[in-house]
């Protein structure tokens, strides 16, 4: 990976967690904004340029809409967040986006691109994000299930 | 992998339903991400493709969330997901 594409990588953790943790909905929609553009960036950093078209043109939509709704759902009131907790949320997207630049895809994918099995693909190079994204999967299959088995015990 | 932390930290402590939305969104982008990044490495327009798909669906799944949410605030003038799950019990 290159040095700019790690730099995208820090970007898009950074203002994907401002977005989670500013408070005031338009500032969230605002760092939402930036990590799709990031987004799009880092995908034509891997020269997936139609995707990061796509990316983009999707992502004009979806912040005129969250915007509108968070201007219209939001109550007016004037409640600032501390600049020490903004500045421990950048800390902590940092940190966070550090597998980003440590963890790599292993260069012999790159080296032979076309005998790339259906296996290695899923288990050997993407292998956390499949575990991470299977115990999502199997978190909200459990809170379904809890939410089934209460509502049949209320009747 | 950092983006879904992200997400998921968001899902599980927020409780405004676009901030939700928001920490839905960028656990999407972390799996379509797996698209691009397949794309890239195996030299393969087909990711792309994949891809674009994906991100026709997440957008439809958006459009409609947003819809209930504001339906939500309409009628009951509720953003909170709890006092929206209290709602069952009245």
């Amino acid at each position: 990976m290159f040095l700019y594409e790690e730099i995208l990588a820090v970007a898009l953790v950074v203002s994907a967690f401002l977005a989670v943790h500013f408070e005031d909905t338009t500032h969230a929609v605002i760092s939402f904004g930036a990590m799709f553009t990031v987004l799009s960036a880092l995908y034509f950093a891997l020269n997936t340029p139609f995707a990061a078209l796509f990316q983009l043109v999707i992502a004009v939509g979806t912040i005129a809409v969250f915007f509108l709704a968070g201007e219209m759902l939001t109550p007016k009131k004037e409640s600032r967040q501390k600049l020490r907790n903004i500045v421990l949320g950048v800390v902590i997207a940092v940190a966070l986006s550090l597998p980003a630049i440590l963890l790599d895809l292993q260069a012999d994918a790159l080296m032979n691109p076309h005998n790339l099995s259906f296996f290695s693909a899923l288990w050997e190079y993407r292998a956390l994000d499949v575990i991470a994204q299977g115990v999502v999967i199997l978190v909200l299959a459990l809170g379904v299930a809890t939410v089934l088995k209460e509502r049949r015990k209320e009747g | 992998m950092s983006l879904l932390e992200v997400g998921v930290y968001g899902l599980v402590t927020k409780r405004n339903l676009l901030k939700m939305l928001i920490s839905i969104e960028i656990i999407a982008a972390a799996a379509s991400m797996n698209f691009a990044i397949f794309a890239s490495t195996a030299g393969d327009k087909l990711g792309q493709a994949f891809l674009m798909l994906a991100l026709s669906v997440d957008t439809a799944m958006t459009a409609v969330v947003i819809a209930l949410v504001l339906v939500a605030y309409r009628e009951l003038k509720i953003l909170d997901i709890w006092d929206l799950s209290r709602l069952r019990e009245k």
